[in-house]
């Protein structure tokens, strides 16, 4: 575990080697957010309604914010794994004291600390100035502890579609299909509170609102009930999409031929 | 005449070089057009909710986005070095074009296909069939407008790029605007007020890209139509000076050699 740790401590310190880089790539948040502003508080007043299923334009604009956070904090560790078998840096890998997996968990989980809270930092920023303040300031631990759930799920599926270039050529459609499916049924550009009620169904069930819903909801809605089983519902996936880590990972194992080198 | 036949013989061989990993690039433009329709859902899902926004409906939004992914398409297709320009003049690999007899700028940001521009070129039309507002005459529409489209998207990547001549690497930067005029060339332009609508139009020239486009493709206007001749000719000028003035302050990367 100490190893592990040290691998998630040495990836954060390389992460903040280049402050320029981390903020540049924080700015992106700065555009989207102002064009949300621009559609919802122009949908808000088309509706002529103060709530929408219970959210105000406040907080429409705040979950949109957790979730932009999320989704733009994430590392493409997917696209990293990938390479890692193509090009065969995987057998140099395999031969560490440390297993292959974990290690690109830890690597993750580092390069996502600060990316997250570079973003949450401009996000939160523009947000405050188009529609004031959170909602809840003092309940941000409980969407925390969802947002780190969501990271470990957000890794499990990004590591199975690097995974997948053990038997494909190229896995960039999986990544791009992956983060379609996170924006419709993880409610990354709509609360899925708006959605239609089959729909609303449907996609609670999915990892993905796990994955974006769920932390961001929180954050704007705290609730302890809420909480404890989003908390379920995360675990029930974290474990599930653990099992078909493992399994991928060994059967792609059974497909790498080592060289010599 | 001749510039037109040096760049359908570097179109062909680059696509040549893209069919030989004929899995990889059928895979990346299904993928991509899955990608898109994928997305679209999401104002598919907008729509059913709020109707519409400030008299922008569904359909308005399939005309936007089928121009828009076109034209990104074609640019990604025919000129995909525009996407990192500013790498290849950090690194002195301009060295390589400055030493053939041809223009520097044409033979650069054509010399690189991205396979992905297909599917987006392609579901660009599938959109726009889709809209309900097809028509045979929309369609050569469709086509000059997507056209147009690609020459202002083409241009303004040149100038973003070309920045790295006096400010060096750009990463971010580039990345930060090519996302801004994306996102906001498929935002209905009915949402923006006037202040908006001039940095649309100037500084991330998304309305040339998405909606106004859309507007000569739903309904022929001359003034619209010579809006957008007038921005890409504005844009093709403004990114060819550019770049012009920044080659002179290029440093060689000493990398100079004729491959034969």
């Amino acid at each position: 575990m100490k190893k592990y740790l040290s691998i998630f401590k040495i990836q954060v310190v390389n992460s903040l080697a280049y402050p320029g880089e981390l903020v540049g790539r924080s700015l992106m948040i700065i555009p989207f957010m102002w064009v949300f502003y621009q559609l919802w508080s122009v949908t808000f007043r088309s509706t002529g309604a103060e709530a929408i299923n219970g959210l105000t334009l406040r907080d429409t604009l705040w979950y949109l914010m957790m979730a932009e956070t999320i989704e733009l904090g994430r590392p493409r560790i997917a696209r990293t794994v990938a390479e890692n078998v193509k090009d065969g840096s995987i057998a140099y890998l395999l031969n560490k004291p440390y297993d292959f997996m974990l290690y690109q968990f830890s690597t993750s989980m580092g390069e996502t600390v600060f990316r997250t809270a570079t973003n949450a930092l401009f996000g939160g920023a523009i947000t405050w100035w188009l529609v004031g303040p959170p909602p809840h300031l003092s309940n941000w631990t409980l969407a925390l502890v969802a947002v780190m759930g969501a990271w470990i799920l957000n890794f499990a599926m990004n590591a199975l579609i690097g995974l997948a270039a053990f038997v494909a050529e190229d896995v960039a459609p999986f990544e791009w299909i992956y983060q379609k499916l996170a924006f419709i049924f993880g409610g990354l550009l709509i609360p899925l509170d708006f959605y239609p009620q089959w729909l609303q169904t449907l996609s609670r069930f999915l990892p993905f609102s796990s994955m974006v819903y769920a932390p961001a909801r929180l954050f704007v809605a705290p609730n302890a009930g809420g909480f404890t089983s989003i908390i379920a519902l995360q675990f029930f996936w974290i474990m599930a999409l653990s099992l078909a880590l493992s399994l991928a990972y060994r059967k792609g194992l059974t497909y790498l031929t080592v060289n010599g080198g | 005449m001749g510039q037109l036949k040096f760049l359908l013989a570097v179109w062909k061989a680059n696509l040549l070089s893209a069919m030989e990993y004929r899995v990889a690039f059928l895979s990346q433009v299904i993928g991509m057009m899955l990608n898109n329709f994928m997305y679209f859902a999401i104002w598919i899902v907008f729509f059913q909710r709020f109707k519409d926004v400030n008299g922008w409906g569904l359909n308005d939004m399939w005309v936007t986005f089928g121009v828009l992914a076109s034209a990104f398409g074609l640019v990604s297709l025919l000129f995909g070095n525009a996407f990192n320009l500013s790498d290849i003049i950090m690194k002195g690999r301009l060295d390589y074009y400055l030493s053939l007899p041809r223009p520097v700028l044409l033979h650069a940001v054509a010399s690189r296909m991205i396979g992905s521009g297909m599917g987006d070129f392609t579901y660009g039309f599938i959109s726009y069939a889709l809209s309900g507002l097809f028509s045979w005459d929309g369609l050569a529409r469709f086509l000059l407008a997507t056209l147009l489209a690609a020459v202002v998207f083409a241009s303004f990547l040149i100038i973003i790029q070309s920045l790295a001549f006096w400010l060096g690497m750009l990463t971010n930067f580039t990345n930060v605007m090519i996302n801004a005029i994306l996102t906001f060339g498929i935002y209905p332009a009915t949402l923006f007020d006037t202040t908006a609508k001039f940095v649309l139009f100037t500084i991330i020239p998304a309305a040339f890209m998405g909606s106004l486009p859309a507007d000569l493709i739903r309904t022929f206007s001359w003034t619209t139509l010579g809006q957008l001749f007038l921005g890409a000719f504005v844009f093709l000028c403004l990114a060819t000076s550019l770049f012009r003035l920044g080659l002179r302050r290029y440093e060689s990367g000493s990398g100079i050699q004729v491959e034969v």
